[in-house]
């Protein structure tokens, strides 16, 4: 019975939610469920490129919702992510388009612009935390619009491509696109890139003493402190990963999706990778489990309503009430005294 | 002073109070909220969700009035749910206040296509047309009587001691769960009205996205505002002169181009926060649940 408990109170119980949201939102619009989710289904898995575009959205997803998952292990409140995903892909977009080198090399880089981009931008939250005791759910959140403004700024102005119609930056050359992984589709390797990050990020919170102390000063910070743990460079340490790898998302969405970066590049991947980091229980396997979940609904939600008339915004009406539900499970450990919201 | 300029200024100040009015509003929900110790992310969600309610509701009586009321209504009842959520269920309020904004932003874009079955914005419906002016003045009004409310009345005493010690709120004998409630369905009710202003106020439709993150902005002129209802409605004239001055302007002047204007609000929210521009105390049991 407890057992039974533990899964239908966790992940398992959100999905199944979700199926019976979705049965809901489908007979609100007067659509029988089994024409809705046959739509759905088709739309996110019934053929190589709807399998494609899925994993696509997983990918996109998978990325921000790790770092988040890192930053609430650690504690912290980072709803930054849509932020650092934007900046992260601005600095591979705007490296890109006047950088040429053979294809890792040109790759390697341009994604190490976008880690280092996103990075910049969680540490500004990170280091405010540390210095000022500026709470992070309140900068991390500001500074997702100050992100989005640089961003519109830069692509009206000085990066606008003056081949391009729209306001964005002149496209990546051919040699600095990620490899696709499924030919004449828009999969590209920047999949493996977000499974073996989930991978890397599950051994360093189980295997290295670094990812003890950032879990210890989540789930104890009284505790963590007194052991010696250096809770103002932790802090800004979590902070500034969670937004490195969130950067690195917006960076394989440039090189391996958009080839070259427009304020488009996100229609909202970083609030959406909040649940789906939440459905993943913060655990970086369970996290990719719960992003391809996400990336079904993303990509199938277009189909359901172009096959069922089932308006795709369903989809966010989902998403927003497995959050709700879901908040009600104990995620982050009180490191609140002292910060003020 | 040459006469342009004069219509230049009057022009400025009118769209100043035009721009502000929402945002003060929502503010003021916000400050409520978080002096009864719940952060109310979902301030943008309950506006769009007022905004959109009183689209619907005076396209179906014809009354914008009606219209006004149920958008308040709609937000009331968003802030319910937040409310009722971080009181009884005890949930994490930012994470539950993620959830009502994407709740609210989709549904809104969800009920359009199924009422309207058009994406993107709503038909026409008969606006507050003129007496809109009604609601700026009445923007202030509520600035003072929450003002009145929580420094000189026993409910606003006990509304901030829940943001500060609710424990001691309890041992007085008192319910600081069921006032944080109602605290915050009042926070939600003044966001629906400032959502309620942007749609049949301001102009006679919804469109999606047409709160534009104003209730993310009313956020910050709380925490700029330092939780009080003047500072807050202060910061959200600030913010409103910007907004204005680039639409008097027509974009940009030279040297600060129109999107540094829009990042205003979000970077004097992040000195403010780092306690660069005075001393900031958010009440100490803000966030925390009871």
């Amino acid at each position: 019975m407890n057992v039974l408990r533990r899964i239908l109170g966790g992940p398992v119980g959100a999905i199944l939610l979700a199926f019976f949201l979705a049965a809901c939102a489908m007979l609100v619009a007067g659509v029988s469920p089994a024409d809705g989710f046959q739509a759905l289904f088709i739309g996110s898995l019934g053929g190589k490129q709807q399998i494609a575009e899925t994993l696509v959205q997983t990918t996109a997803l998978l990325f921000p919702a790790l770092g988040i998952s890192l930053a609430f292990r650690a504690g912290l409140f980072n709803i930054g992510a849509e932020g650092q995903l934007v900046v992260g892909g601005l600095a591979a977009g705007a490296v890109g388009a006047h950088f040429a080198a053979s294809t890792p090399i040109a790759v390697f880089v341009l994604l190490a612009c976008g880690f280092i981009g996103g990075g910049v931008w969680g540490a500004i939250a990170g280091w405010l935390r540390a210095q000022f005791n500026a709470n992070e759910i309140i900068s991390t959140l500001m500074l997702n619009f100050i992100a989005l403004a640089i961003a519109n700024y830069l692509v009206s102005g000085p990066l606008k491509s003056s081949a391009a119609a729209g306001a964005e930056t002149a496209p990546l050359p051919g040699s600095s696109w990620l490899p696709l992984l499924i030919p004449d589709t828009r999969l590209s390797i920047g999949l493996l890139i977000a499974i073996a990050a989930a991978i890397v990020l599950r051994w360093v919170f189980t295997r290295t003493v670094f990812g003890y102390e950032l879990r210890a000063a989540g789930e104890a910070p009284e505790a963590a402190r007194r052991n010696g743990v250096n809770m103002p460079r932790m802090t800004f340490l979590a902070l500034t990963l969670s937004g490195a790898i969130a950067g690195l998302g917006g960076a394989t969405l440039v090189t391996g999706v958009l080839h070259r970066f427009n304020t488009q590049l996100s229609p909202g991947y970083g609030y959406t990778a909040i649940a789906v980091a939440l459905v993943g229980d913060l655990n970086p396997l369970w996290v990719c489990v719960a992003a391809f979940g996400f990336g079904i609904l993303e990509a199938g939600g277009l189909a359901m309503q172009a096959l069922a008339d089932v308006p795709k915004d369903a989809i966010h009406v989902i998403e927003g009430l497995i959050i709700l539900v879901l908040a009600a499970r104990r995620y982050i450990a009180t490191r609140a005294e002292g910060a003020p919201i | 002073m040459s006469s342009a300029a004069g219509v230049f200024i009057a022009t400025l100040v009118t769209l100043t109070l035009i721009k502000a009015t929402p945002i003060i509003y929502a503010a003021l929900g916000g400050v409520i909220s978080e002096r009864s110790g719940i952060v109310n992310i979902g301030l943008e969600g309950m506006m769009a969700g007022g905004a959109f309610t009183a689209v619907v509701f005076s396209g179906i009586t014809g009354s914008p009035i009606v219209g006004l009321l149920a958008g308040i209504g709609a937000g009331a009842l968003l802030g319910f749910v937040l409310g009722f959520a971080a009181t009884v269920f005890k949930v994490d309020q930012i994470v539950a206040g993620t959830g009502i904004n994407l709740v609210a932003l989709g549904g809104a874009a969800y009920a359009l296509m199924l009422l309207y079955n058009q994406p993107g914005a709503s038909p026409q419906v008969n606006a507050l047309g003129s007496s809109y002016w009604i609601l700026v003045a009445l923007a202030f009004v509520c600035a003072l009587v929450l003002h009145a409310v929580l420094y000189y009345t026993p409910w606003g005493l006990r509304v901030r001691a829940c943001g500060e010690n609710p424990r001691a709120v309890h041992d007085a004998g008192l319910h600081p769960l069921a006032l944080r409630l109602y605290a915050v369905i009042l926070s939600g009710a003044l966001a629906g009205l400032g959502g309620a202003f942007l749609s049949i106020g301001e102009v006679n439709i919804y469109s999606d996205g047409m709160t534009a993150g104003r209730g993310f902005i009313a956020l910050a002129a709380v925490i700029f505002g330092r939780w009080t209802p003047w500072g807050a409605t202060g910061a959200a004239i600030f913010f409103g002169f910007f907004e204005a001055l680039q639409y008097v302007l027509q974009g940009s002047i030279g040297w600060l181009p129109s999107d540094a204007m829009q990042a205003i609000p979000y970077v004097a929210a992040l000195f403010a926060i780092a306690g660069l521009v005075g001393k900031v105390r958010a009440p100490a049991a803000d966030g925390i649940p009871y």
